[in-house]
């Protein structure tokens, strides 16, 4: 589905060359939901961008369905973590939810049905007409969840969406993307720094190092498909991974080898 | 209920009392060049009788219509242009606030070179004026689009038309209209100046021929109307400005 062979990005500044990423491969398969974790300032940001085909790669590729990507894929949706700033203030929720449906080939009866449906997903149903500043930061990133979910992508890309929302709605946002994933079968790649939310959330959690940032570990999330805030995060298994990618993070810190 | 009343008697309550200060102050004036109030306002209603309208008035406010459209369509149209396209506004971004810098009014003579005296010059006089504030305005509304929202448009590739259409301007329209603003206010003071050079009608033709024809209180009844004239046209475009922008304005007054 989603293939990363050797990607890397270099930033000029001040006459130097910065390598924020410097060489990272891997691949996404079909359906799968994978984490992506690194220390502050590695370039998760950078790879996402990349992968979405809003910023180019200085070299390696990325592929998404075996086409290599130089702009945005078809079939991608992306939610940004500025949920605030990426919904449309001049348009009602509905409006916002609509717009990338317009050039589906769509008519006017199935977009309504596809902005409904995609509003009830996320427990926002009815609020159509609704202005998106009138809704709690929470509320407003579920209306950026909804007009991806509308869209109907293949591939979901999430650059720490719910870095900017409460501790409760967070849960609360966790578990919408398991069962939304779940539920539609689509391949999500989420992108955090929370190592607890990695783990939770991921089937497979891949760590990053510190720029020149490169792929560090690949850890398996063995917990079975049915993820619960309380049991789940309690069990001994998580604590494991948990310890497993924080030793991790904290080596890529060092920048141990 | 209560706040609008306020609001009206607010917004009225100092025109009042100024034209009631100036109605007193006046009463008792026997200067040539000051007339007593009273006198100005009976010369009103005989200086603009429905000839003059047609002959004076109505051929300015088209001039202006015509000028501030063209400048609204070209202003907005290249800010878009130049605001989308970083060469272009690297190139263009000196000489633009060159011709912003330059008074208007001191081309006249230059635009009455090649666009002679008629309709035309004065139209193209305005637009000379109006222009530059609607597209500085506009390239710098279009280059502060969110950068997340265009990241938007692109990821879900909505293509140019619609980026343009339902993002770019929409997100660069708070701007625009604030240029609009002020090229209306430049726009009038324009269409009077246009009308001092070689005219043969106009609001500020008959300005200039009352004053030399010393008809004093028809001179000061003609900038009275000017005046109204721009008021009436400052909220014309309130209302404007609240169609386009109430979701900007509701924005700011509902955001906590």
């Amino acid at each position: 589905m989603l293939e990363v062979a050797g990607i890397g990005k270099d930033y000029r500044v001040d006459g130097g060359v910065f390598t924020a990423v410097d060489s990272l491969s891997f691949h996404v398969a079909e359906g799968e939901l994978v984490c992506v974790v690194g220390p502050s300032g590695c370039g998760k940001t950078t790879l996402l961008r990349m992968c979405a085909g809003l910023l180019a790669p200085t070299r390696g590729t990325a592929r998404v369905d075996g086409r290599d990507v130089d702009g945005p894929p078809e079939g991608t949706a992306v939610v940004f973590q500025e949920y605030g700033r990426s919904l449309f203030p001049w348009m009602r929720v509905g409006a916002n939810v609509e717009l990338p449906l317009k050039r589906l080939g769509l008519t006017r009866a199935e977009r309504r049905d596809r902005v409904a449906e995609a509003l009830r997903l996320v427990d926002l149903e009815g609020k159509e007409q609704v202005w998106p500043w009138q809704l709690s930061g929470g509320m407003q990133q579920r209306v950026a969840i909804a007009r991806a979910v509308a869209f109907r992508p293949r591939l979901l890309l999430m650059d720490e969406p719910f870095a900017a929302v409460d501790a409760q709605t967070r849960a609360d946002l966790e578990d919408l993307i398991r069962d939304l994933w779940s539920r539609l079968g689509i391949t999500v790649v989420f992108i955090t720094h929370d190592i607890d939310e990695s783990v939770y959330l991921g089937q497979r959690v891949l760590v990053l190092s510190s720029p020149p940032t490169t792929l560090r570990a690949e850890i398996h999330i063995d917990l079975g498909p049915d993820r619960d805030q309380l049991d789940t995060r309690s069990a001994p298994a998580f604590a494991k991974l948990r310890a497993a990618v924080w030793r991790e993070i904290q080596a890529a810190k060092r920048g141990a080898a | 209920m209560v706040t609008l009343a306020r609001k009206t008697l607010l917004a009225l309550g100092l025109p009042a009392a100024l034209f009631a200060l100036w109605w007193f102050a006046s009463a008792g004036s026997t200067s040539f060049y000051f007339p007593p109030l009273s006198a100005i306002t009976a010369e009103f209603a005989e200086t603009w009788t429905p000839e003059r309208w047609r002959d004076d008035v109505l051929p300015s406010v088209a001039r202006l219509a015509a000028g501030y459209t063209a400048s609204a369509a070209a202003g907005i149209a290249l800010g878009v242009l130049i605001g989308r396209t970083r060469w272009l506004f690297h190139l263009t971004e000196p000489v633009l606030e060159f011709a912003r810098a330059v008074p208007p009014p001191v081309l006249v003579p230059v635009i009455m070179l090649f666009a002679g005296i008629g309709d035309g010059m004065k139209t193209a006089v305005i637009v000379s004026g109006c222009v530059w504030p609607i597209l500085l305005n506009t390239v710098a509304g279009v280059r502060s689009v969110e950068p997340v929202q265009l990241d938007t448009a692109a990821a879900f590739r909505l293509g140019r038309n619609r980026t343009l259409l339902a993002v770019v301007l929409p997100g660069a329209s708070p701007r625009i209209v604030t240029g609009m603003r002020q090229a209306l206010a430049i726009g009038v003071i324009l269409m009077v100046v246009s009308e001092m050079f070689a005219a043969q009608s106009g609001l500020g033709f008959a300005i200039v021929q009352f004053q030399r024809s010393y008809a004093i209180p028809a001179m000061w009844s003609g900038i009275l109307l000017l005046g109204c004239l721009g008021a009436a046209l400052a909220a014309l475009f309130t209302v404007f400005d609240r169609a386009v922008l109430h979701w900007h304005h509701r924005q700011r007054a509902e955001e906590v």
